[in-house]
């Protein structure tokens, strides 16, 4: 069994698990299938007076990449762990109440309606996919409401219903798009991880991380309502306002993962489980290690994407569908009985 | 004195047309021990629910300790009413402790975390519930009687006057059932709270509750429009003359055998089988 969390115990895990994410991003920003060495890169961006090859890859694509790898990799993994939470679901992930299928339906808009215009002087795919995603989840959140204000099955069904009907329609358009719009979705719809503006970076890692930070303070009340709502709130939690903020900034987050970096699966539903079945449920705990767990693995699956069949690449989300299932299997086989029915 | 909790003229109903409580008024004074009794939709957990904030009703007010409950901020009103509900999820393997802690979640600092105070509260409910021996272990795995153990520390840890209990007996067997009923009425004697718990056991009520509430099924034959709705029949008063064996027989609408047994009265529903056997002797039966 877990012994009860103690801060210095959070403190001394997030720290642990927050210099293995540096370090593998040092690692993994190293590797690729084009050799590049620190040292030389480190000499800066001109060396006798000619551009440095290895400091140009390093700062303009490997760094942006695996950044990229891990804000997407956190978000996905906090905001799973709040649905969970919050709908008392073991199943839920991030996806749940049609962030990725709002998300694919405003990137597979912005791809028809043409290519050639742009927002901002930037391409407009992730612009619409943000704007489908946090519109889809508003949707599905009013008609939860609607079906049932106390109850989480609305919610779930509506999510579920909102999530077909849009993927529907996603492959409505697909089948009726032209050839050279279909390529452009379907990788987006595979998830990928490149993404060189360093601008994008910023914006959408600053949110995430603000997310996570604001994620964690409600990390006491969601223990409570994670067990039931009526409990929080005969034990004095604001059970409302907790599940709005809750709701309101793991869907942003998700959304600006997604507009990022398209669909990968897996890790929302995954890294949550795993961190839970290894160091326990406090969701004091459980928010800032499964955004550093959930950072460090897809890190290092793209890292695998990008190596296995280089120069070729893989989509992301087989690689943490093929490493993370079975080690996570391997997790239920031998820390379940300890966790969730223990006796 | 200042009843500590007062329900004055609460009229609920669950939709149009389907009152559960009309009109009730009715007192507890602090330190009480009360029974909450009826058949089954009479409204019993629903009084609960609204002497604990959690449903509201459509007239009439609940007062706790002489304040509009709805003056109760929603951490005011946990400092003061712990609830023990009946439902209980098997979510994320949180241990005993671990639950039992949740009460004191409006308590943490603004890291949240808990105080030693805290702690110290939540070691004190465990010990006076007996649950600290299993502290550790997820609470899935405990059985229905260890588990109500642990609800009612959670209650306990909340650090509250007035403790409400939504049939804390359900599903356990007769040890049981006796024990959580010694829990409480020594909950009762030490800290003088004022305890409200329905209950199907009347029994075990008389023996350790001061006072009993008993509700009469509602009245919902015909059209509602047909006949104004009449207020909620109940009766409020010592165990000894609450539950009555009259008044059981009229609430529950079956056969009574009653039975003294020292300064003790018990009754057991009869089935009809039992009447045509005709074992008892006409006395016995009401």
């Amino acid at each position: 069994m877990h012994p009860p969390l103690t801060p210095r115990m959070l403190l001394l895990r997030t720290s642990l698990a927050a210099t293995l994410l540096a370090a593998v991003l040092l690692v993994c920003s190293l590797v690729g299938p084009q050799e590049i060495s620190l040292k030389a890169a480190l000499q800066g961006v001109q060396v006798a007076g000619l551009p440095n090859p290895d400091y140009e890859i390093l700062v303009q694509v490997r760094i942006p990449r695996v950044l990229l790898a891990a804000m997407v990799g956190a978000a996905l993994a906090a905001s799973g762990v709040i649905f969970q939470a919050l709908l008392r679901n073991p199943l839920a992930d991030p996806y749940i109440l049609g962030v990725s299928s709002g998300a694919g339906l405003g990137a597979m808009l912005a791809v028809i309606g043409g290519l050639g215009w742009t927002l901002w002087g930037r391409s407009p795919i992730a612009v619409f996919a943000f704007l489908g995603a946090l519109g889809t989840v508003w949707l599905v959140w009013a008609l939860g409401r609607i079906t049932g204000k106390h109850q989480v099955t609305g919610l779930l069904l509506a999510g579920v219903v909102v999530n077909a009907f849009f993927s529907a329609m996603i492959m409505f358009l697909i089948s009726i798009a032209k050839s050279q719009h279909l390529y452009a979705t379907i990788f987006w719809l595979m998830g990928n991880m490149t993404e060189e503006d360093w601008f994008v970076l910023w914006v959408g890692g600053g949110g995430i991380l603000a997310g996570i930070v604001a994620l964690f303070f409600l990390g006491p009340q969601l223990n409570i309502i994670s067990v039931g709502r009526q409990d929080a709130r005969s034990v004095g939690v604001r059970v409302e306002r907790v599940e709005l903020a809750a709701f309101a900034i793991s869907a942003f987050i998700t959304a600006v993962a997604v507009s990022l970096s398209g669909l990968i699966g897996f890790v929302g539903l995954i890294v949550p489980h795993a961190v839970r079945l290894v160091f326990g449920p406090d969701h004091r705990q459980l928010v800032p290690l499964s955004s550093l767990v959930g950072a460090i693995f897809l890190v290092v699956a793209d890292t695998v994407a990008r190596m296995v069949v280089a120069p070729a690449q893989l989509p992301v989300g087989v690689v943490t569908a093929m490493i993370g299932g079975p080690f996570f299997l391997f997790l239920l086989v031998t820390h379940s009985k300890k966790v969730y029915w223990a006796t | 004195m200042t009843p500590a909790i007062e329900v004055r003229q609460v009229s609920f109903e669950y939709g149009p047309h389907r009152p559960v409580l009309t009109g009730l008024d009715l007192g507890v004074r602090p330190g009480t021990f009360l029974a909450v009794a009826g058949p089954n939709g009479a409204g019993k957990s629903t009084l609960i629910h609204l002497m604990a904030g959690v449903l509201r009703p459509q007239s009439g007010a609940v007062f706790l300790e002489g304040r509009d409950l709805r003056s109760y901020g929603v951490r005011d009103l946990a400092r003061k009413v712990a609830l023990v509900r009946q439902e209980f999820v098997p979510a994320f393997g949180f241990s005993v402790y671990e639950t039992v802690l949740m009460a004191r979640t409006p308590c943490y600092g603004q890291w949240g975390f808990e105080s030693r105070e805290d702690r110290e509260t939540v070691a004190r409910a465990l010990e006076r519930t007996d649950t600290a021996r299993f502290a550790s272990r997820p609470l899935g795995s405990l059985s229905a009687g260890e588990r109500q153990r642990v609800f009612v520390a959670r209650a306990l840890a909340q650090d509250t006057p007035i403790l409400l209990l939504d049939e804390p007996t359900s599903f356990l067997d007769l040890r049981h059932q006796v024990a959580i009923y010694d829990l409480l009425k020594s909950i009762q004697q030490e800290t003088a709270s004022t305890i409200v718990a329905v209950t199907h056991e009347i029994n075990l009520a008389s023996q350790y509750c001061d006072e009993a509430l008993l509700l009469y099924p509602c009245r919902r034959e015909g059209p509602p429009s047909a006949h104004p709705v009449s207020p909620s029949d109940y009766r409020i008063g010592s165990t000894r003359e609450v539950f009555a064996p009259e008044e059981i027989r009229r609430a529950f609408g079956v056969g009574i055998f009653s039975g003294v047994l020292g300064s003790e009265r018990f009754v057991l529903p009869l089935g009809e089988r039992a009447k045509d056997a005709n074992l008892l002797r006409p006395p016995d039966v009401v």
